[in-house]
């Protein structure tokens, strides 16, 4: 049978960010895709030549704009391993509550992209509609919408007040109860369940074969979850992984939706948890210049980074590398591609959630 | 490095249900190159930082430490394989049981220049499109630190110049 | 398989035809900034005793000052807007405005062919600290020569159009 190359971007309207995919066909059926990334390649890790560590944060989140607040978490959990600098009790409970909204952030950025993805841009439109409210309450606390620069080393640069947080709980449960009905539509549509269910299944076996990380592995039915670990002031909130059992792209899109409602809720639980009152301490000020290596992992919305960190004693780090889970998919969306038909690839390759630009750093 | 041993550690790794998360490349500079991060004295050679450690290296030659992490998903634990190899090694490929390793190893030829045999996925150094060919070759990072470090020529213009040359360099 | 009757999304579409748009009438309807937004620097030269720690530790090095000469500059272009000076200026010469100006508008392209987003200010001398508001007593000075080559000289003139 006659084979035939198309190439999947590196432009395309379902993609955040460019990479390509050569898919070669026979007929509809995808035989093989080979990928070629490096549009967005940054050199951002090679910065640490230039860039002294205390001002390294703010290149890590600008990794990457979806993720922005997790990686600059994670640099900065990073150094204050390696620096033995103990956050103060409130400051971490603030990096929780942000990186808590921040994957609400970014998983109604992927419902809406997967929305329009399948052509329904209404739906999209609805998704965008509720995250404004969210960068809105980013907006307030921390002072920009995507990027946040406040995280330090040693804690974190703003407070949010005890009236403040309430008031946004109010929001997010608001907006907990609208996500509801736009769950609907996405659980319950004809036109999505026939785009999505069956498609792009990965089973369990194949996901810890090619390594899934995050919802790509737990709607397969494994369980993992970066966050149960407890570290980085997440051993004092009480949570499931959200799994489920399908494994196609409709799982992936329930695993997400019930993964918002799982923030709301954890954010709930963090605010009654946290420290009351004001002017307690938000940060420790570190001292000297940070000597050793460590590894930290947290649970992004796209599943488990990984920090490398290597210092040695001077005001540049050796060596800094952020293994992002994007990174760690791309295997499992090449093994789902083959054997789909070309029409679904689209919706394959945005239901791994790829973020190239973490990816490519 | 000791192909068999490496190779049978990661194959016992894969047994026990670990999970590959991350190979990394660590370009170590030996002493005698440029330090990071010095300042320059105003109108004075580059000096290391007071306290500054660096990396003792006794084989001759580029050194890269290359890191093999696994992940136990059930406890949260990290296994990791650490080698020190030249860019004359050849390191074996774990993609026959690491089906997910291609990207990093595509990528540690790419951007650290090693070799690695026996990738399954090989893409033929396609996987990266970057301006300097192997960007994190000791020789490619030595000349950046040397453009860095060097950049304190002092200028006609007077204290402020000097103050300035490492953020100048950056900018 | 779903039942390919059902429309969820009906009563939502059927309430988007009737209601306001969710979207602004930007930029006719602005949207002011929340309070404590970050956007642009703005400075006082009055206060600034040319320390030169923003500079330091401005991890843009989008901050330039010339303690003998003087002057404070900064490239509004190259800025992050990590707050990052504001939090160390001791005199407290450096504000965070929640707006984010357009500030290739306000460039003065300098002698140097500065960059669009260019800003400077010159300090009273010293010596004349007794009455501050005097104007600095010399011509324009000159940044450090060590200044980078701006974006090609010929860009700064149109771009200020």
């Amino acid at each position: 049978m006659k084979r035939t190359v198309v190439p999947f971007g590196p432009q395309h309207p379902v993609l955040p960010e460019p990479l390509v995919l050569d898919l070669v066909l026979e007929d509809e059926k995808v035989v093989d895709a080979v990928p070629t990334i490096g549009y967005i390649h940054r050199g951002l890790e090679m910065m640490v030549e230039r860039v002294e560590y205390s001002e390294m944060g703010f290149v890590a989140e600008r990794i990457c704009g979806i993720c922005s607040f997790m990686h600059g978490m994670g640099y900065c959990v990073s150094l204050e391993s390696i620096m033995n600098v103990e956050v103060p009790e409130r400051a971490r409970w603030l990096r929780v509550i942000w990186a808590e909204i921040s994957r609400i952030q970014s998983h109604l950025l992927w419902l809406g992209l997967g929305a329009d993805a399948f052509g329904f841009e209404n739906l999209f439109m609805d998704c965008w509609r509720m995250r404004e409210e969210i960068l809105d309450i980013f907006e307030k606390t921390t002072g920009g919408r995507i990027i946040h620069s406040v995280n330090r080393i040693g804690g974190v640069k703003r407070d949010v007040s005890d009236s403040e947080l309430a008031a946004i709980l109010v929001k997010l449960e608001d907006l907990g109860r609208a996500f509801d009905r736009t769950a609907g539509v996405f659980a319950n549509d004809p036109s999505i369940h026939h785009r999505l269910a069956g498609v792009g299944v990965l089973s369990a076996t194949d996901a810890r074969a090619v390594d899934a990380v995050g919802p790509m592995a737990r709607a397969s039915g494994v369980v993992m979850d970066t966050r149960l670990s407890g570290t980085s002031g997440y051993d004092q909130l009480d949570f499931e992984p959200v799994t489920e059992t399908a494994g196609d792209c409709l799982a992936r899109v329930v695993v997400r939706m019930r993964e918002v409602r799982q923030s709301v809720d954890l954010v709930r639980q963090a605010i009654a948890r946290m420290p009351k009152g004001e002017g307690l301490p938000l940060e420790t000020r570190p001292r000297g210049n940070p000597a050793g290596e460590t590894f930290t992992r947290l649970e992004q919305p796209r599943g488990e980074v990984l920090y490398y960190v290597k210092a040695n004693g001077t005001k540049n780090l050796e060596r800094f590398r952020a293994r992002t889970p994007t990174f760690a998919n791309i295997p499992a969306m090449i093994k789902l591609v083959k054997g789909c038909d070309l029409a679904d690839v689209p919706n394959i390759i945005l239901t791994i959630d790829p973020c190239i630009s973490c990816t490519e750093r | 490095m000791d192909r068999e041993a490496f190779l049978a550690r990661v194959g016992e790794y894969r047994a026990q249900g670990l999970r590959l998360a991350l190979i990394n490349v660590t370009t170590i500079m030996p002493a005698a190159a440029p330090v990071h991060g010095a300042r320059p004295e105003a109108g004075g050679a580059a000096t290391p930082e007071a306290g500054q450690v660096v990396p003792a290296d006794d084989t001759p030659g580029d050194v890269f430490e290359v890191a093999w992490v696994f992940e136990n998903d059930r406890d949260a634990t990290l296994a990791k394989i650490r080698e020190q190899v030249g860019p004359a090694d050849v390191i074996p490929s774990v993609s026959a049981m690491f089906g997910a390793a291609f990207l990093y190893e595509n990528e540690m030829r790419e951007l650290f220049g090693l070799t690695v045999e026996g990738i399954n996925l090989d893409l033929q150094g396609q996987l990266y499109k970057t301006a300097t060919r192997v960007p994190f070759s000791h020789a490619a990072v030595k000349a950046r630190l040397e453009a860095l470090t060097g950049a304190t020529a002092a200028p006609a213009g007077g204290q402020a110049a000097a103050q300035t040359p490492a953020k100048e360099a950056r900018a | 398989m779903a039942n390919p009757l059902r429309l969820p999304m009906a009563p939502r579409a059927l309430r988007n035809l009737v209601s306001r748009p969710s979207t602004r009438r930007y930029p006719d309807e602005v949207r002011p900034r929340f309070e404590g937004a970050r956007g642009t620097i703005e400075f006082d030269v009055e206060t600034c005793n040319f320390c030169m720690l923003c500079m330091r530790r401005c991890p843009a090095a989008a901050i330039r000052v010339a303690r003998e000469e003087r002057i404070w500059s900064i490239e509004h272009l190259t800025c992050v807007g990590c707050n990052v000076c504001v939090e160390v200026c001791a005199r407290k010469s450096l504000t965070m405005s929640r707006d984010s100006k357009p500030v290739h508008t306000r460039a003065d392209v300098g002698p140097l062919g500065q960059r669009p987003g260019h800003e400077e200010w010159h300090g009273a001398d010293p010596a004349t600290a007794a009455t501050p508001s005097l104007p600095a007593a010399a011509a324009v000075s000159q940044l450090p020569t060590a200044a980078p080559a701006p974006i090609a000289a010929a860009q700064a003139p149109s771009a200020a159009g």
